[in-house]
């Protein structure tokens, strides 16, 4: 086994089917040129999932992976990716989370976990070490995220365990099931939970005595002491510490791109009382890091009083927090902490979740879903009581959750209305911004490769609204003003590359990108004296695009092309009524162009070229795409 | 003494201290290769730093069979490696659990200062560590410590 710097340099690979495990070595052309992380499981998705592959089948396989500074003491937190193909999507299903779990990854030896087969018993897998363990699940069926952890954690006799679990929601195939890891950071999104519980797996259990060695640590600290300097006198520094990403609700509802009642509205007349400043305020304790993190983002609230008094957690993050309150019209702080706990526990992506309720409320307040078909509940704007019985119906598939248990594109199909106000792309949900605000954000929801989603560009710095960006990095002033549809095939592909890097090094975003810590000269120097390995920022670009065309080379082969890669109609038809983006509307067709152009895609299919793919030496997969059928240019 | 103390709340659990621990002391990144040890409930958000304290009465040196334990001159307990043989009793007396034994040399982990400036201390990112004199004898215990906090909280009554 070849031992790496950063890297432990080992992959298990775990069949569930023949209880077998093998350990194999990671080769230096795979780290090269994909890095670590999303990079190392979309290649393997692209190589070992074919065409066709049901999600739910033992054929489908579930990686986990985590990157070259994760174990360290580089301050940006550390992250993992867990990707399969999506049941919720039917394309490529990944999903990332921080916490603890991926540094324990690494000391319990290994860099990348893949999970094959179907095992015939509940069973879960215990690693530390050189052991790894099937272990026997029956007594945690149908329990809860936090009830599985912390049994977990008393079977192994060691709380220091970190546990990745699903919760009965997976069990019960909603398909937008997480896996949850430290109890409350999930990889959420795509239904990565449903693929895991389909496996009869219930969680993933690591403790390890390992160690990451560096090539260069004086090199090493030296960039880890200069991006902690430049950390803490970010202005982002304190607002984060003490809000976390919550703080984004006010921000949207100021910018008018805060996704109310099912994007009916994009301001909230009760933003205030469901902000992340009230949240500090009124009922945050302390704040908690990912592993090795400087700045300590997430939160620790307490319900003193009311209803739920006594209810306490981590979190939440903006994305749930409006996912329960403007996005659903409720206006109760409370409830949504407690619809957030609840989500969590059951193990049910927040976003989807939320964007399901808020299109079963439109319909509702339109008259076109009666209260007989939604089981007696008076889906109502903003009503808590219904909002906490649907995410439990929805979580056992009981009635009309059951329905909107799979997601909104089938759930609009199955029940034959509201397919027009199915808010999502490719079958992902959308997340709590207007894309007609923000118009990178909306290319970006448009085009990423795991459907809907800003994660996979995230282009900030078109909310600076500073043409002077613009101009200095693309040449393009429009490309940084948030209103503006020119440049964004620029600006967008620029910031995919960067959040691939950043996946595949298993940073956080919003430190590393965000916050501007880890541009690609940083990036490739950090990756350098880790690693040992020669790393160049043109070559951190590269990797970043190689990555990108490799999962649009695997969407294309299931099948998606250009006319997949549309914002629902609503964003496309109806302008913005209300707010500081007032009358904004998503014109798609230009952007598109000029994203394809820039990819160098095919602009009338959306495929890459086959030059494009061969200077990216993914010459192997231009073969394989031709015995699939597929023309290229 | 100076002894190494741990504000509760402002604990982020980050665990940069283990890192930083385990590079300075042994030029690898690992948690269990640490002096300092981070003891978390998830459930309640708690973090709580867990580090030898040099008890005047140490549990441990009481416990180990052969005397392997001894203190110096500044009144830190310090393990004399050649005379240990990785029993591993130390472990199991310690009341706040602050010993673990290197996982290939077997022998305890236990925390030097760093030579009168811990650099875990010096790099905290939330200022949860601090170095100072103290007059206190004896450590609180962590599940007193958890208890004292989830009151203040106003979780338990």
């Amino acid at each position: 086994m070849p031992k790496y710097y950063g890297y432990v340099g080992r992959i298990l690979r775990i069949n569930l089917t023949k209880n077998q495990v093998k350990i194999q070595p990671i080769e230096k052309s795979l780290i090269t040129r994909f890095l670590g992380g999303r990079g190392f499981n979309s290649k393997r998705i692209y190589d070992e999932i074919p065409k066709g592959v049901d999600p739910l089948s033992p054929q489908n396989k579930l990686m986990f992976a985590t990157g070259p500074l994760v174990g360290t003491a580089f301050p940006l937190g550390a992250r993992f990716n867990v990707t399969a193909k999506s049941p919720l999507t039917g394309i490529l299903g990944d999903s990332n989370a921080g916490g603890h779990f991926a540094a324990e990854m690494k000391f319990a030896g290994c860099d990348q976990i893949i999970l094959e087969g179907k095992s015939r018993n509940q069973v879960y897998i215990s690693i530390e070490d050189q052991e790894i363990q099937t272990k026997d699940a029956e007594h945690l069926v149908g329990k809860d995220v936090y009830e599985t952890t912390e049994t977990i954690r008393k079977d192994l006799g060691d709380r220091k365990v970190q546990v990745a679990t699903i919760g009965p929601a997976a069990e019960n195939n909603v398909l937008y099931a997480g896996i949850f890891a430290n109890l409350a950071r999930p990889a959420a999104r795509t239904g990565m939970g449903t693929v895991m519980a389909s496996k009869n797996l219930k969680a993933v259990a690591l403790k390890g005595t390992g160690s990451i060695k560096i090539a260069d640590p004086r090199r090493f600290w030296k960039i880890v002491e200069e991006t902690e300097e430049e950390t803490y006198v970010h202005p982002q520094y304190w607002p984060r510490r003490v809000m976390g990403t919550t703080r984004i609700l006010m921000l949207a509802d100021k910018l008018g791109i805060l996704p109310t009642r099912h994007f009916t509205s994009a301001t909230f007349e009760h933003a205030a009382k469901v902000s992340g400043e009230r949240l500090a305020r009124e009922y945050n304790v302390k704040n908690r890091a990912c592993f090795s993190c400087i700045v300590p983002c997430s939160r620790v609230y307490v319900i003193r009083e009311g209803e739920y008094a006594g209810l306490c957690g981590e979190g939440p993050e903006y994305e749930a927090l409006s996912s329960f309150t403007a996005r659903v019209g409720n206006s109760d702080l409370s409830l949504a902490l407690k619809a957030v706990d609840l989500a969590n526990r059951l193990g049910l992506d927040a976003i989807t979740t939320g964007e399901c309720i808020a299109w079963a409320m439109e319909l509702y307040e339109k008259g076109e879903l009666t209260r007989k078909e939604a089981d007696g509940l008076e889906l109502r704007w903003g009503n808590g009581e219904a909002i906490l019985t649907l995410i439990k119906k929805i979580a056992c598939r009981e009635g009309f959750g059951d329905l909107i248990a799979d997601g909104v594109r089938r759930a609009s199909e199955k029940l034959g209305k509201g397919k027009r106000i199915a808010l999502h792309v490719k079958g992902l949900e959308i997340i709590q911004a207007d894309p007609r605000g923000l118009k990178g954000y909306g290319l970006g929801y448009a085009i990423a490769s795991r459907g809907a989603d800003h994660l996979r560009s995230e282009p900030f710095i078109e909310l600076s609204d500073d043409p002077e960006k613009g101009m200095e990095m693309f040449g393009i002033p429009e490309a940084t003003l948030r209103l503006a549809h020119k440049g964004k095939g620029k600006l967008v592909r620029y910031f995919e590359n960067w959040c691939a890097i950043v996946d595949s090094l298993e940073v956080c975003k919003n430190l590393a990108e965000n916050m501007e810590l880890l541009p690609f000269k940083r990036a490739a120097e950090i990756a350098e004296a880790t690693t040992g390995f020669h790393f160049t920022e043109e070559a951190m670009f590269e990797i970043g695009e190689r990555i990108i065309n490799l999962e649009r080379a695997y969407l294309v082969r299931e099948g998606i092309r250009r006319n997949d890669d549309y914002l629902p109609a609503r964003f496309l038809k109806e302008p913005i009524p209300d707010g500081n983006s007032k009358g904004a509307i998503f014109e798609i067709e230009p952007m598109l162009n000029e994203y394809y152009a820039e990819r160098g895609w095919d602009s009338k299919t959306g495929i890459p070229k086959a030059e494009k793919l061969r200077k990216l030496n993914l010459a192997y997969i231009i073969e394989d795409l031709k015995e699939n059928g597929i023309k290229m240019k | 003494m100076k002894k190494i103390l741990v504000e509760v709340d402002r604990c982020s659990g980050c665990r940069l201290c283990e890192m930083i621990c385990s590079f300075s002391h042994e030029n690898l990144f690992g948690s269990s290769i640490s002096r300092i040890t981070v003891l978390k409930e998830d459930i309640f958000g708690l973090d709580l730093p867990i580090v030898c304290w040099h008890c005047i009465s140490c549990s441990a040196m009481e416990a180990c069979p052969v005397e392997a334990f001894e203190r110096g001159e500044e009144g830190l307990v310090f393990v004399n490696e050649e005379k240990c043989t990785g029993c591993g009793k130390c472990l199991e007396t310690c009341i706040i659990g602050a010993v673990r034994l290197h996982p290939e040399r077997n022998t305890p982990l236990i925390c030097d200062q760093c030579g009168g400036k811990p650099l875990c201390v010096e790099r905290c990112p939330t200022k949860a560590l601090t170095y100072i004199e103290t007059e206190r004898q004896q450590p609180k215990l962590a599940n007193q410590i958890f208890e004292e906090t989830l009151r203040r909280w106003g979780i338990i009554a």
